[in-house]
């Protein structure tokens, strides 16, 4: 029990923390809080199930399709559903506008994928048990993200200057700094890390156009946990909600394991509505 | 322009002669064909059970055309696909009971599709002849021309029940369903009839279909000493998991239940063959193969597609055997009461043993559910050859 618990709790955490990264960087960049992160995760399965199980391409070419398949579709997310919106951010349209784009990718999967799960390849071909590449794919992808992410942000001038347009983006546009490219990378960045999740998970989950939702919810979990924008509050976030969540079907089962995942997250925002990991920001008035 | 009486009277003069044509029009309507309307979802999600009972309906209908029709007249079907979309599916059925007077309705053939429309047929007072399962389309005081020519949702699961319990001879069993209507819905009215059987139900639980572990659930099921599984789910991905959980735990427990656990979605999803092995789910007695044999009718059947080629692979016999049946039944109607409702209606009334090749049909004016509760049975799903199943173990021949 308790090896099932930490295997699978800790990959579906992993799916779930790379989730909450997606939105954060689409968050960071452009302060709209986009929908499209769980749709990033559910094409990941299918696109890869696609090329690398229908079209019998190299798993290593599927990947890198797949994730170059993420950056356009980031790409066209900022394009059609998050600059219009920009100038008005307060009215929170950008809800309206990320939904529906996600809806109708969602709605086309369906039509032209099927709406049935379809199983998606094992690449690695070890296990079962522990060494399935289903538990440790997502943990990997997951470590490597974080610790790319954070060499992006801390040893690089571009990721400074993600950082710079994060943190104050008047400010950063007045020094000079390209906020509409690095805002395009940005969601070119979090379409690769959305497709990532989804490609490494889908053994787990499947190839399956439903998955859309669930990653959404189960992604934005995390986010919520370990606070917006914090990358490392979204890993720990992630990681604790797969482990809680596999945990509570183990010991409460059935139904009852989605109200027990939701009972404590209700309960953890009301105690610390900034998140486990974020700080409460003063505000200057 | 003015009008004067000349025209008025000229007016009337056309106004009647069209009219006498239109009073003449029986005359030429006895040679014209007899229209039936017919609502398949040939696309969209729902579509592969369309496509399969469309080959059988197509057939049967050239059949009966190629043989004279009915006295003389041909049937002709006015084809509406309803592309799986409840909302096609209603605009559909006026058209075709308003515009193209059609005298009988063939579908729809999804449940989802005959909710909505059915309450409109009956209101345009059309017959209308289905193969859905949902028990609730048929009303003899809602819907008196409604008829099925398939068993109910509660005839299918009471075929699985049988089977655990008085086939296997099993009395200790788990039912489980993904959070569905169709899950939910299935669970709360097959537990009763299990316990109704004098069956233990030592696990009853939804699980969202979504959730990718299944293991906790199987381990609670075996910990209450579950003899046999009962999933009630359309979604092969929770089906699948199922099987892989039980194949992963070594656990030797038979699966019973609906058709999908049979389906390709399902196989696909399998991590061994093996998994599928000792999971038996729904199908129909007069369309599988027992010993190695289909029953007279079936075979009689497949060597008539055989010759008409037409593929088999790529679905499944019961449900071409369901479409032929369908579109047999309506032809032996018009030919024997004619193409009136009321008629219809009678004649159907006073249907007994009809012998369909998917099934054998009796209705009488309060029960308009035809098929009968012995020829539900459960399949080998592993067996699938020509598109038809063995019969599970444990049945007499």
């Amino acid at each position: 029990m308790f090896a099932s618990i930490v295997s699978y709790g800790l990959a579906v955490g992993a799916v779930y923390a790379l989730i909450g990264i997606t939105y954060n960087v689409m968050f960071s960049a452009s302060r709209v809080f986009s929908f499209t992160a769980g749709m990033l995760g559910m094409l990941g399965g299918v696109l890869g199930a696609l090329f690398i199980a229908k079209m019998g391409l190299p798993a290593i070419v599927g990947l890198v399709l797949v994730l170059a398949c993420g950056a356009v579709i980031g790409l066209v997310t900022e394009l059609l559903t998050v600059r219009p919106v920009l100038k008005s951010i307060e009215q929170h349209l950008y809800v309206l506008s990320t939904l529906a784009f996600a809806l109708m990718v969602q709605q086309l999967t369906a039509v032209e994928w099927g709406t049935e799960a379809q199983p998606f390849p094992r690449l690695i071909p070890i296990g079962p048990g522990w060494l399935d590449q289903q538990f440790w794919l997502p943990m990997l992808a997951c470590a490597v993200t974080i610790v790319g992410l954070e060499l992006l942000y801390r040893k690089t001038l571009i990721g400074r200057a993600f950082l710079a347009i994060a943190e104050d983006s008047y400010a950063a546009r007045a020094l000079g700094l390209p906020e509409t490219q690095l805002r395009m990378a940005s969601f070119a960045l979090a379409g690769v890390i959305g497709t990532l999740a989804g490609f490494t998970g889908a053994e787990m989950l499947l190839a399956f156009f439903g998955n859309q939702s669930i990653l959404n919810f189960y992604g934005f979990v995390p986010v919520a946990l370990g606070g917006m924008g914090s990358n490392r509050g979204a890993v720990v976030g992630g990681l604790a909600l797969g482990l809680f969540q596999q945990a509570a079907n183990f010991l409460v089962g059935g139904i009852f394991a989605a109200v027990a995942v939701f009972a404590v997250f209700i309960i953890v925002l009301l105690l610390r509505p900034e998140g486990l990991a974020g700080a409460s920001t003063a505000r200057r008035v | 322009m003015s009008i004067t009486r000349r025209k008025v009277l000229a007016g009337s003069a056309v106004g009647a002669a069209s009219l006498a044509s239109g009073l003449a029009a029986p005359a030429i309507a006895a040679n014209e064909p007899i229209k039936i309307g017919y609502l398949p979802a040939l696309t969209g999600p729902s579509s592969s059970t369309g496509i399969g009972i469309n080959r059988g309906t197509v057939l049967a209908v050239d059949e009966i055309n190629a043989g004279g029709g009915i006295d003389g007249r041909k049937i002709e079907l006015i084809v509406r696909d309803t592309q799986s979309d409840p909302t096609k599916a209603v605009n559909a059925v006026a058209e075709l009971a308003q515009r193209q007077k059609v005298a009988i309705v063939w579908g729809p053939l999804n449940s989802g599709e005959a909710l909505a429309a059915t309450p409109l047929i009956a209101r345009d007072k059309v017959p209308m002849l289905h193969p859905c399962w949902v028990d609730e389309l048929i009303d003899v005081k809602k819907y008196p021309m409604a008829f099925r020519i398939a068993p109910t949702n509660t005839q299918v699961g009471g075929g699985a029940n049988y089977y655990v319990v008085d086939v296997l001879k099993l009395k200790k069993v788990a039912v489980i369903s993904d959070t569905t209507g169709y899950g939910t819905a299935s669970v709360n009215t097959y537990v009763p009839m299990l316990k109704a059987k004098g069956a233990e139900v030592v696990y009853e639980n939804h699980v969202d279909a979504a959730n990718p572990d299944l293991k906790p659930e199987l381990l609670r099921m075996q910990s209450a000493g579950a003899q046999a599984i009962m999933p009630w789910s359309v979604n092969a991905g929770f089906l699948s998991r199922i099987l892989n959980t039980r194949g992963a735990m070594g656990w030797d427990v038979p699966v019973v239940g609906q058709t999908t656990l049979g389906s390709g979605q399902t196989k696909a999803l399998l991590e061994k063959p093996e998994n599928w092995n000792k999971v038996y789910s729904n199908n129909f007695r007069q369309v599988c193969f027992a010993d190695g044999k289909l029953p007279e009718r079936a075979q009689e059947f497949v060597e008539r597609l055989k010759k008409a080629k037409i593929e088999m692979g790529d679905t499944l016999l019961w449900w071409i055997a369901l479409g032929w049946d369908g579109a047999k039944m309506m032809g032996d109607t018009l030919k024997a009461a004619g193409p009136k409702a009321d008629d219809i209606v009678a004649h159907w009334n006073k249907t007994k043993g009809w012998p369909g090749v998917y099934g054998t049909v009796t209705w009488t004016p309060e029960q308009h559910n035809g098929f009968p509760d012995s020829e539900v049975v459960m399949c080998e799903v592993n067996s699938l050859k020509d598109g038809a199943f063995n019969l599970a173990p444990g049945y007499a021949a």
